[in-house]
């Protein structure tokens, strides 16, 4: 296994996830254009930027979805770059998606156990075991009233919930979110910065792509702004959105004058 | 909407399961009257040759039906062209029947086996195609491989395949009952494993499955060849049943649309709605055929019939008997789409 | 002159499902009004009623004087009220252009292309990206377009269906500038927002509703002062 040469990560330990020089091009256009970074175990990175920016793309490269043009994706110093997202998932990554996608003919339950019985590393599981680690996921989601509902009768703010509850139930390493704040009002953003920070308390990894600057405020001890592909500007929160660079190409006038 | 199925009340679902059970116990006790010792005990003959030519039919559609609801209904992959696993099974019965003088057993056994080959090997190029191009691409190969049988002289071309007729009706009522029995437990099993829940996750949203660790790959391309599999089995039989095959009848595409329509009608993605539909629609179609200016009738009353199920009993005849249906028509328009929302 | 838009009693819901219950708004020519609640309170529904696609169950709707309760989308289009849905819901495979044009599709009169240009005039950022596909346009690009294809019908009302949701902040800042500044122009608007402080800033009056009835409403300035609103919408 190659030792992953490059600037020695802090306390010279490897990194969970490290992303080296990673680009995506979709016909003409470039999606990624060589994104660095790197996530260590414990670390609520926060991913922000314009649309198009390129973060979705990001989040299918590392879970497999897409296969990156270039750079390279490491777990833990091992490369992941284009191996099958079936692979990616049992090796304790995670993921929701920005318009969820549960399965409709499945109750809450049975949407959350699916997780648990596919994507566990080392554990295959029977289906009446995974159906048992869903109730207590959904418990740590506020589900667990719902247990038993179809999807379709789920709020949007549940049916977020359900989507982490089905990434949680594979006892991820890193979870990657994406845009799980849109269209949530204050209170509900609350509620689920609340389910975040248990998440983060059970020991999990978590990389989340946010337009909700309070998220990123809120949870992330780090930020990363990406712009057309590239990173912009990376560090902590605090200083990430006053940086002037940001502003003018993310947050707006309005943004800066709010928040001093 | 309820989308897992309203619930008919209790006593109507109690009925429904006895009349079936009633049913099921008539269709295989029955023919056991024309054994000729049960004849010479006096016992009424309760079928004749139509009975067992309808019965055998109705078993096989069941058959067909359930096998492409493992890689439509369950999956989510509709396929066009599962007549070709038909036509495969058929024609390795055939030829090794006639041309090397293999027993029939023996023969049976290859044909699923023959079968679930091709599946694999077109399986996984094809399965990389979602809904409408999957569905086309399919069909395609269903066309193709008739017209090659139909072009191999060593398979008799456009003659057809002549095979050592064997009479028996009762037997090969009760082989073809014993393929729809295999096909429909086949499907109780799977749905009730890890296996099961994958294929539906495939089918409901195949980019989530695969993040949370299902191998999708594996996972359809094995379901098409146990769909592939247990079609061949059914072709199989027929080609000794009927004791002459060529393309016209077990390469044909009404036989493939048939089952389809059987599957979505009765209940695509449940276990028993591809056989209320198979035996439903069979008997129709029999019985249309048999009035008068049969043919024409037939398709027309088929139509008017299949519009009707569209619009009032939208998840399959299946929902009379209050089963826990999944999806029917709706899906089956989803599926076709060509990726998953 | 009466309001312009008068809402009676209205209920309304899909199929089975109940939605909203007995909701009563008005709102007058040329105000802006907001629509504020948590989600599944109703508002898209209630967008949605107001536009003819959702079934109205029982109530009435005057638009400009005229009924137009249970009138067919296309009728209520051609009354001047109109609607931008949530997610902007634009023609991806069709050029910028022909999604705007398609926006006067009732129109028979002959100032659609002068239209075209004035609206170009809110969206300069559009003008150098007419031809190409919506699909390929930005989230914020995107929204753009959905408001100048429902600015295009020349609406005496338009409502806009949380225009702000999965936008950056400073994108965010630009689109409801553009709101603010056709309300001005003349154009009533009714707006639905997620983000009630932005809702509140730019509006006039506003509606509450929850679990499909409406609780409260207002001048803006109060409801923005109001606790029980900073509490249930600010977290605050």
């Amino acid at each position: 296994m190659e030792i992953f040469t490059a600037d020695p990560p802090r306390d010279e330990r490897v990194s969970l996830l490290a992303v080296r020089d990673l680009s995506k091009r979709f016909g003409g256009v470039s999606a990624l254009a060589g994104v660095t970074f790197a996530v260590d175990e414990g670390d609520v990175l926060g991913i922000i930027g314009p649309n198009g920016a390129g973060k979705t793309t990001l989040l299918n490269c590392i879970s497999g979805l897409y296969r990156p043009d270039a750079g390279d994706i490491r777990w833990e110093a091992a490369s992941i770059s284009g191996m099958a997202p079936y692979r990616i998932a049992r090796l304790g990554i995670g993921r929701t998606f920005q318009i969820v996608r549960p399965f409709p003919s499945m109750t809450v339950r049975e949407n959350t156990a699916m997780g648990a019985l596919f994507g566990q590393p080392d554990r295959r599981l029977q289906p009446g075991v995974a159906l048992h680690e869903a109730d207590d996921v959904l418990e740590l989601v506020g589900l667990g009233e719902k247990r038993h509902y179809p999807v379709l009768r789920l709020t949007v703010p549940d049916r977020k919930r359900l989507e982490v509850a089905r990434a949680l139930a594979m006892r991820p390493r890193l979870l990657l979110l994406d845009e799980v704040m849109a269209g949530l009002n204050g209170v509900e953003v609350e509620q689920a910065l609340q389910m975040v920070r248990q998440v983060r308390e059970r020991g999990i990894t978590i990389v989340l792509i946010e337009h909700v600057m309070k998220v990123i405020v809120g949870i992330c001890n780090r930020a990363l702004v990406l712009n057309f592909g590239r990173t912009l500007v990376e560090g902590p929160p605090a200083d990430v959105l006053k940086d002037r660079r940001v502003i003018e190409a993310y947050l707006g006038q309005r943004y800066a004058r709010d928040h001093g | 909407m309820n989308p897992v199925g309203r619930r008919r009340p209790d006593w109507w679902r109690r009925v429904a399961l006895i009349v079936a059970a009633l049913a099921l116990a008539f269709v295989v006790l029955a023919p056991l009257t024309s054994i000729d010792a049960a004849q010479q005990a006096g016992l009424p003959l309760l079928t004749d040759k139509l009975w067992f030519r309808i019965a055998t039919t109705v078993a096989m559609f069941v058959a067909l039906a359930s096998g492409w609801n493992i890689i439509g209904g369950l999956t989510g992959y509709a396929s066009f062209g599962n007549v070709a696993f038909f036509g495969l099974g058929a024609y390795t019965v055939g030829v090794l029947v006639t041309n090397r003088g293999w027993p029939f057993a023996l023969a049976l056994l290859v044909a699923p086996v023959i079968a679930a080959l091709f599946a694999l090997i077109i399986g996984l190029p094809l399965l990389r195609l979602r809904g409408h191009y999957f569905a086309v691409a399919t069909l395609g190969v269903g066309v193709a491989v008739g017209e090659v049988v139909n072009n191999t002289s060593q398979l008799g071309a456009s003659t057809g395949l002549f095979l050592p007729i064997v009479r028996s009706d009762l037997a090969f009522f009760y082989l073809m009952l014993g393929a729809a029995v295999v096909a429909v437990l086949t499907t109780w099993l799977i749905l009730r494993t890890r296996f099961g829940y994958g294929l539906l996750a495939i089918r409901e949203n195949e980019e989530a499955a695969a993040v949370i660790g299902v191998n999708t790959t594996f996972y359809k391309v094995a379901a098409f060849c146990i769909a592939a599999a247990l079609t061949g089995l059914a072709g199989g039989i027929f080609a000794q049943w009927s004791s002459f095959i060529n393309q016209e009848n077990v390469f044909a595409i009404s036989d493939n649309v048939q089952m389809i329509l059987m599957a979505v009608v009765g209940g695509a993605g449940t276990v028993f709605g591809p056989v209320a539909g198979a035996i439903a629609l069979e008997l129709i179609i029999q019985t249309l055929a048999g009035g008068g200016s049969g043919a024409v009738y037939s398709q027309i009353g088929l139509g008017v019939l299949l519009a009707a199920c569209v619009i009032f009993i939208p998840r399959g005849v299946i929902d009379f008997f209050g089963g826990r249906s999944r999806l029917s028509w709706r899906y089956l328009r989803q599926t076709l789409r060509e990726t998953s929302a | 002159m009466s309001a312009l838009l008068q809402v009676e009693n209205l209920s309304a819901g899909y199929g089975m499902t109940p939605v909203l219950f007995e909701v009563d708004l008005d709102l007058s020519p040329g105000e802006l009004v907001a629509l504020i609640g948590a989600n599944g309170a109703g508002k898209s529904t209630l967008l949605g009623a107001l536009s003819g696609l959702v079934k109205i169950s029982r109530g009435n709707v005057r638009f400009a004087d005229r009924p137009v309760t249970g009138l067919r989308p296309e009728a209520i289009v051609a009354n001047g009220l109109l609607h931008v849905p949530q997610g902007r819901r634009l023609f991806g495979s069709m050029t910028v252009e022909r999604n705007l044009l398609l926006g006067a599709y009732r129109r028979h009169d002959r100032q659609v292309s002068e239209d075209l240009q004035r609206i170009l005039g809110y969206f300069p950022a559009l003008g150098d990206k007419l031809d190409r596909e919506a699909a390929t346009l930005s989230g914020g690009e995107q929204q753009m377009v959905a408001i100048g294809r429902g600015l295009m019908g020349r609406p005496k009302l338009l409502m806009i269906d949380e225009p702000s949701l999965g936008l950056a902040p400073n994108v965010v800042d630009r689109v409801m500038e553009v709101v603010k500044a056709i309300n001005q122009d003349g154009t009533a608007v009714l707006l639905v927002e997620q983000d009630v402080v932005l809702a509140l800033e730019i509006a006039d009056r506003g509606y509450v509703l929850e679990n499909g009835r409406i609780v409260m409403s207002g001048p803006a300035s109060d409801l923005r002062r109001d606790p029980a609103i900073r509490k249930a919408y600010l977290g605050v």
